[in-house]
């Protein structure tokens, strides 16, 4: 039983690494496509930007909640965490039908290229995913 | 749903992160249960009537 407790919580501390690597390996990306590209400055690539960093400065947070909660001897994840990313999974995906639809509509009506449109979409479910999370965590989850 | 937790939790003298550490959540949890903002789980209610020694139906009050 002592063993399962100990390979649960391993499990716990690895989830939290991985949430930390991979949002480093997201920000050096990040920085190495900024010093490379010789950015313009243009709208289309400051909402990149800042859109890539939204999400990676999210799931620092989500990082730094877990580390937190682990060294007040709290359990990582619980009942509530683990109900609030059901509710904004299930909801972000259903928002982002639409933003694939309208990406598709877009994509007909202008020379976007796709490359540029799958970075939009994919970036845009991961916006719309954190700010299901803010909103769920300010209704609150009442499961009534 | 109401509940009663930050009453009792006060006339038990127990802080949210206590209460939070012997019914096995996170603090959070405690703030949400006590704002009305998350209805626990039927083991979380057990798990916090046996803390505060009491019947669920007497710690989560039901409205019509």
């Amino acid at each position: 039983m002592l063993e399962i407790n100990n390979h649960f919580k391993r499990r716990k501390h690895e989830k939290t690494i991985i949430i930390f690597i991979v949002a480093a390996l997201v920000l050096i990306s990040l920085i190495v496509w900024a010093v490379n590209a010789q950015l313009s400055g243009n709208i289309q690539e400051i909402l990149m930007v800042a859109g890539v960093l939204i999400v990676v400065g999210f799931a620092i947070f989500r990082g730094w909640v877990r580390v937190r909660s682990s060294q007040r001897k709290e359990p990582v994840e619980d009942e509530l965490s683990k109900g609030v990313m059901t509710k904004a999974s299930s909801l972000s995906y259903y928002i982002s039908i639409y933003l694939w639809l309208f990406l598709m509509y877009i994509s007909d009506k202008t020379k976007m290229e796709k490359d540029t449109l799958i970075g939009a979409g994919i970036l845009g479910m991961a916006i719309i995913f954190f700010l299901s999370w803010i909103g769920i965590k300010l209704i609150g989850l009442k499961n009534e | 749903m109401n509940n009663r937790i930050k009453e009792l939790r006060a006339r038990f003298n127990l802080s949210q992160l206590e209460l939070a550490q012997q019914v096995g959540v996170r603090r959070e949890t405690i703030v949400f249960l006590e704002k009305g903002k998350y209805n626990p789980s039927l083991k979380l209610a057990y798990d916090i009537s046996r803390v505060f020694n009491q019947p669920i139906e007497e710690i989560f009050l039901f409205e019509n």
